[in-house]
């Protein structure tokens, strides 16, 4: 073969390549990368009537605590009343212990007995355990003086005192027929599937459009007409949980909001959405964590791990 | 003698204020003008009826304190925002109600995040065939001066006695709740006492006992679809029949009264 042929089919094979390279790069031009990107949410659609499709807990799975009517009638019972009294109205019955506007109940929802809303019945026969936060392991007393110093941005009470054992009581007369020592069903909080980065710009139209009605537009919570306490309680501002608080986790609020939020429709919000609507409560303004000094507080960045 | 800068920033101050002074006398007595007018329209629309159509007070009683044996609720005292929303409800076409969304578009790159958007399932309907008649009939200014003149008056509601059994399950249901099944406690949005919250959350204390039952039945049939995100629904289907006769027992065992008086409309 001579070098003229030779260079003819090299030329052909080369503008053959070019052709193709060039078809393929127009077909790749043709379809804008943006146009072709399937979205990252998966598209929910309201009708307009069965709109909400609640989860349906079988209520036999769950642990269910004593009648409030079978208290018993003797000094154990006084203290077991006392100590629910404390719960479900700490504002007055424990004020002198507490730094902001919120009860027991505000969080422990239906007098501390609804699962996966932190119920004690599922708490109490934990304890003693080991807490990463305190990196100890800390008795149930101890538990409740966390409560009361973040959670309730208050004053912890000594495990002494008589607001101490009235709510130990009522712990224990609620965990009546609870084993000790095992991880109930309904204990805590749910857990989380992997979702995408929590983003507050997704969350504060989650906010606006679930939230709002009872915690306010501004998330500082309804006060009662006569102004004294609140009807819904502040999820952020003064009178809301500290810095150091465990539902500041993002992670945290988000596994409580999935579960019991809004009122009756647990488990209707999307993993995402609770990520995101907790992560817009996570950026507002709220009373510092009392282990960080003012100065450090000014200071530094944001205490709390996303 | 002051300076001249003086006696003018002190003319300027002075002339502001009679300026701000009368500005504010005259709204207040605008807004004072369209409380009476307001007052003297539901007045007489709730007393004289509409074009033929019955007069509110027929059933719901001359002050609005409502009707037991007619199952007519009590609407004196309640949030005007209430009635109002209620009114707008009955007169809302079942038929047309909902909305029509439109089916998702495919180009991803102009919609990339579609967000359910809540606030579709509010127009809602309840199916009373009186009411539905009666309230088709009133414009949006009649509507809110009826409900204005109603939340204005006062009622006096005395305890309706029941057994003890019935009134201590029907506390447990409005103040626990039924945590394993997920219902929350009433007492959690309408308050321990039963005296509702804002215009979402209306008074269930001072209301008979048939018509807070009728109420539940109604929620769970879909006669009445028109809360906030379906809240009042999700629990009223969960609800027993024995659940709705205790609870409704220990709201009707709360006496309650209020000399009535109106605030701003």
């Amino acid at each position: 073969m001579n070098s003229f042929s030779k260079s003819v089919i090299l030329s052909a094979v080369s503008i053959l390549c070019t052709l193709h390279v060039a078809k393929a790069e127009k077909l790749g031009g043709e379809l804008d990368s943006l146009e072709v990107r399937p979205t990252l949410v998966k598209p929910q659609l309201s009708l307009p009537t069965k709109l909400t499709e609640v989860h349906v807990a079988s209520p036999g799975e769950f642990f269910v605590p004593p009648n409030v009517a079978d208290i018993p009638n003797d000094k154990y019972g006084d203290m077991v009343r006392m100590g629910r009294e404390i719960f479900v109205n700490t504002q007055i019955s424990a004020g002198r212990y507490v730094g902001n506007a919120l009860n027991c109940q505000s969080c422990h929802l239906q007098e501390g007995r609804k699962p996966y809303a932190m119920p004690i019945w599922g708490a109490f026969g934990m304890y003693p355990m080991f807490r990463n936060k305190t990196r100890s392991v800390v008795t149930y007393e101890q538990r409740i003086q966390d409560c009361f110093r973040f959670s309730l941005n208050g004053i912890p009470p000594s495990v002494d005192s008589p607001e101490m054992q009235a709510l130990v009581a009522y712990s224990h007369w609620l965990s009546r027929g609870a084993p000790i020592g095992v991880e109930l069903p309904g204990r805590s909080l749910p857990g989380l599937m992997r979702t995408e980065d929590p983003s507050p710009q997704r969350g504060e139209i989650v906010y606006t459009t679930r939230c709002a009605m009872c915690h306010g537009e501004l998330g500082l919570g309804k006060k009662t007409a006569d102004g004294t306490q609140y009807a819904f309680p502040p999820l952020w501002g003064p009178d809301s949980f500290n810095k150091g608080a465990g539902i500041f986790r993002v992670r945290t609020a988000a596994q409580y909001i999935k579960a019991n939020m809004p009122l009756g429709q647990g488990f209707t919000i999307s993993d995402q959405e609770a990520l995101d609507v907790a992560a817009y409560i996570w950026i507002q303004d709220r009373p510092k964590d009392p282990r960080v000094g003012y100065i450090l507080d000014f200071l530094l960045p944001r205490t709390g791990a996303p | 003698m002051p300076s001249k800068p003086v006696l003018f920033t002190a003319a300027a101050l002075i002339a502001a204020g009679v300026i701000f002074g009368v500005i504010f006398w005259l709204t207040s007595r605008a807004n004072d003008t369209t409380t009476f007018a307001l007052l003297h329209t539901g007045k007489t629309i709730a007393e004289n009826g509409r074009d033929g159509q019955p007069a509110c007070v027929q059933c719901h009683g001359g002050n609005g304190e409502g009707n037991r044996a007619m199952g007519a609720p009590r609407l004196a005292g309640m949030p005007a925002g209430y009635l109002e929303k209620q009114l707008h409800d009955f007169a809302r076409n079942p038929l047309k109600a909902g909305v029509t969304l439109d089916p998702i578009a495919h180009d991803y790159n102009k919609t990339p995040k579609i967000q359910v958007d809540l606030t579709a399932l509010t127009p809602g309907v309840r199916r009373v065939d009186a009411m539905n008649a009666i309230s088709a009939t009133l414009n949006a200014q009649e509507v809110k001066a009826v409900a204005f003149y109603f939340s204005s008056l006062g009622y006096n509601f005395t305890a309706i006695p029941s057994d003890p059994e019935t009134l201590a399950r029907g506390e447990d249901l409005a103040l626990r709740g039924k945590p394993e099944y997920g219902i929350p406690a009433c007492a959690s949005c309408h308050g321990a006492d039963g005296k509702g919250y804002g215009n979402h959350f209306p008074p269930i204390a001072g209301q008979a006992p048939e018509y807070i039952v009728q109420q539940l039945n109604q929620w769970q049939t879909g006669a009445r679809d028109n809360d906030q995100m379906a809240l009042m629904r999700n629990i009223a289907e969960q609800l027993t029949d024995g659940d709705k006769i205790n609870v409704a027992a220990y709201f009707a065992n709360i006496a309650v009264s209020s000399t009535g008086g109106v605030s701003s409309p």
